[in-house]
């Protein structure tokens, strides 16, 4: 056994904006450590990409093909990884697991027995599921990374879907101190959570000029953010009603794409801000800064988050926050220090704080974002990521 | 002169939805030769003269479909079938499947081709060089929002609905909207849905102390549930003592998140898809039937809620206020305000038996002018034969 190789496991191979696993990946094989990336796909995109990736066959489609698939897999585990796929049935059947889904198992994570790991690391908790023995029967150690989504609502979409992960012995990534809070109501042994916030390219996002210099009369606001229901966009329009009501001046940008484009078009119509809100939809990291640059007030009014990388982005760029109150974006940003918190689902509390915070002395508000700056610097930088993750693989356990 | 015609009921998929059902069997019963095209997902039952010329679902039906209609329209209609071949050609991105729709149409070629739903009116135009009366339903979210969030279909209207015979506007505020994207004021005729009261037969007696509140529709957002369990969280605080049903809520995430975030398990319940019975029994043992929309023409289930006895409350999302007037027949309140609308559930909670039972004698008043099945098929009638007689202009419902 590699005792520097790790497992990373993903849908799919991390695309260029995704830059929490590419640094994670960076940050490890400049530390010395081996990363091999399993898949469930591959795209054409992927090639070139710093680390060996190994694909899932797709056994998704009903198709000859798949069928064939499937048997040509499972003689290879049989005949290649014979101890593997024995271990793997022999786990599975200790937990309960029907017959079927045990041979499943084995056809589903054969492309994962040839590979002699230290860790084998799920980078989301629902990528896990049904592959709770895989680390086991091939001899590594299970590391389990929750991301947000996946802690809160994919148990809401398919309950219990964690009770098989929660009885191993794994080792959990959370980004924040709620999410931490989380698995321990599911029992989890503190010794186990270790949490490791996400982190920002201090070096990128560096505002080039002063900040908060907007002496415009229009207040320039800001979200990037994926267009989807969690995010409670609905309710910033509905803040930015009671704004416009106010003959408060505003610009609002919105950059993120998502399947609730036309929900977010349709509120913003009825709203009568079709002419105050632009919806410039997924951008380049670039154009994400050019507007940083441009906007003065940063929201993220969330239902539920991971941690948010744009706010600390934003915070990064030296823009004024204001989000929700709600866990994880609590420690992302410090209320009256680095930025100001609301009560979420609540439009006019947002409306409220807005007008407040806009209307601030520019010195106070310099104040907010010099520190915001200096704490992201100091707590949410790349090199520290890298040593947390350092420790997260070499570390006997974690002080609770 | 009540003439018979040949009217196309095209939604695409039969069975349709409950207007286009209760049209369909009225209408032929009128006297009229019906025709329904398009894909059929279940077994219909139609009484009188309606000639079904649908295809299943899958290649093989489908290919039958062409093939018998192909066969019938090269003995029969060649030329006809030659002319629309070369206009497809130029326009169709899948000319087979183009064929599997409209061959049919050809071949029966109705007095009136009557689309349910303005999305696909580009594909039908080609009727109109086969002496066929283009009428389009206005309805749902083709004009009350989809157009607001895709400026294609703006530009697609705008071309399209110069070319359209008449127009029927399920409420006259969706007339009106329709008139922004190009439909001519003097082709809309509004038409409201109609039911058989007699099919709501209620006796209706509620003596639970919870209140009873419900909700029917898909999760969809224009459906403005979430504003409704946002209402619900302020009843909760205030220490109501409800209970909210959402009939065709179960397994929406958005909706269960929610739920949980604003701690009303205890309140409220998201249920699958029952059927219409179970719907109308359980509408009639409510004490509230809550419209959260955001937009609406005129929904049925705020109609058979009025016939069911149970008071209504929505939102004023499009056509409600030409059915609901505040505090005489139902309730209003503004779209996107869950305090207004908690306000206002309160308030009904607190209504007196005589206030309930006047509220009740009120809606079913204007069920009995406006919403009755008999009017709803003599006006589709008289439009109908409107259009065919290049009149439809004549009679305009809007005030």
């Amino acid at each position: 056994m590699t005792k520097n190789k790790i497992g990373l496991v993903l849908s799919s191979v991390p695309g260029y904006s995704e830059t929490f696993f590419r640094n994670k990946i960076n940050g490890l094989q400049a530390n010395g450590f081996e990363v091999i990336l399993f898949v469930d796909y591959l795209n054409p995109s992927d090639a070139g990409f710093p680390c060996q990736v190994v694909a899932c066959l797709d056994f998704n489609s009903r198709s000859l093909k798949t069928v064939l698939n499937s048997i040509i897999t499972f003689l290879k585990a049989a005949i290649f990884s014979p101890k593997q796929s024995f271990r793997l049935y022999q786990l599975d059947k200790n937990d309960g697991v029907p017959f079927n889904r045990r041979l499943k198992n084995i056809v589903l994570n054969q492309f994962f027995f040839k590979q002699s790991l230290h860790w084998l690391h799920f980078g989301f908790g629902m990528l896990s599921k049904n592959r709770e023995n895989v680390a086991k029967a091939i001899g590594a150690k299970m590391a389990v990374s929750f991301r947000g989504f996946d802690l809160y609502l994919s148990p809401l979409k398919h309950p219990n879907c964690y009770d098989a992960l929660f009885t191993k012995d794994v080792r959990y990534h959370v980004l924040s101190q709620g999410m931490k809070q989380t698995l321990l109501d599911y029992k989890i042994d503190p010794n186990q959570i270790y949490i490791i916030p996400p982190a920002v390219d201090i070096e990128f996002f560096n505002p080039n000029k002063e900040t908060v210099t907007n002496q415009n009369e229009v207040l320039k606001i800001i979200t990037v953010a994926r267009l989807h229901w969690i995010k409670g966009l609905d309710y910033i329009l509905e803040a930015l009603a009671i704004l416009k009501e106010r003959g408060i001046p505003f610009e609002y940008t919105i950059i993120g794409d998502g399947d609730q484009k036309e929900r977010l078009l349709f509120a913003a119509h009825q709203f009568d801000l079709t002419d105050t809100v632009k919806f410039v939809g997924r951008l380049s990291p670039n154009k994400v800064k050019a507007f940083f640059e441009e906007s003065e007030l940063y929201l993220q009014y969330s239902f539920q988050e991971g941690f948010c990388n744009a706010t600390l982005e934003a915070q990064a760029m030296g823009l004024l926050c204001v989000v929700s109150d709600v866990e994880s974006l609590n420690e992302n940003v410090l209320d009256g220090l680095t930025g100001w918190i609301v009560p979420k689902r609540d439009p006019k509390a947002l409306a409220q704080k807005i007008i407040e915070v806009a209307q601030l002395p520019m010195s106070e508000k310099h104040r907010i974002t010099q520190n915001a700056i200096n704490r992201v610097k100091e707590n949410f930088n790349l090199e520290q990521q890298h040593r947390e993750f350092l420790k997260f693989y070499t570390q006997q356990s974690f002080d609770p | 002169m009540n003439k018979k015609i040949k009217i196309a009921i095209y939604s695409g998929e039969v069975p349709s939805t409950t207007f286009i059902e209760r049209l369909i069997n009225g209408l032929s019963k009128m006297g009229h030769h019906i025709y329904i095209f398009g894909a059929q997902t279940q077994k219909v039952n139609y009484t009188g003269n309606v000639t079904l010329a649908t295809y299943k679902k899958g290649r093989i039906p489908k290919l039958l479909h062409l093939a018998k209609y192909s066969l019938l329209l090269h003995l029969f209609k060649n030329r006809e079938r030659k002319k629309l071949d070369g206009m497809l050609g130029k326009v169709s991105k899948n000319l087979l499947y183009s064929k599997v729709k409209y061959y049919p149409i050809l071949w029966h070629k109705p007095d009136i081709f009557h689309l349910q739903w303005a999305k696909g009116l580009e594909e039908w135009k080609w009727v109109l060089e086969f002496d066929m009366k283009l009428v389009l339903s206005l309805r749902g979210a083709h004009i009350n929002y989809s157009p607001i969030a895709d400026p294609e279909l703006v530009l697609m209207y705008n071309r399209c609905f110069p070319l359209v015979d008449g127009f029927h506007a399920v409420s006259k505020a969706i007339g009106k909207e329709a008139e922004t994207y190009g439909a001519s004021y003097d082709k809309i005729r509004v038409v409201y849905s109609g039911l058989k009261l007699n099919d709501f037969k209620t006796s209706k007696v509620l003596k639970i102390e919870t209140f009873q509140m419900i909700s029917i529709g898909r999760p969809h957002w224009v459906k403005g549930y979430n504003y409704a369990l946002d209402a619900c969280k302020i009843l909760k605080t205030k220490n109501f003592n409800f209970k909210y049903i959402i009939v065709g809520g179960s397994k929406d995430l958005e909706l269960m998140y929610q739920i949980q975030d604003l701690g009303l398990k205890d309140y409220v319940v998201l249920m699958d898809k029952i059927s219409f019975e179970d719907v109308k029994r359980l509408v009639e043992s409510s004490h509230l039937l809550i419209l959260p929309s955001v937009k609406e023409g005129i929904p049925n289930v705020v109609l058979e809620a009025m016939a069911l006895g149970t008071l209504v409350l929505a939102t004023d999302c499009g056509g409600i206020d030409e059915v609901i007037s505040d505090g005489k027949n139902g309730f209003i309140v503004p779209i996107r305000d869950s305090r207004k609308m908690a306000d206002c559930i309160l308030n009904i909670s607190h209504l007196t038996k005589i206030e309930i039972s006047n509220i009740e004698k009120e809606a079913k008043k204007t069920l009995k002018k406006q919403h009755l099945e008999n009017q709803m098929l003599k006006d589709m009638n008289s439009f109908y034969q409107d259009v065919l007689n290049g009149k439809a202009e004549s009679k305009n419902l809007y005030d």
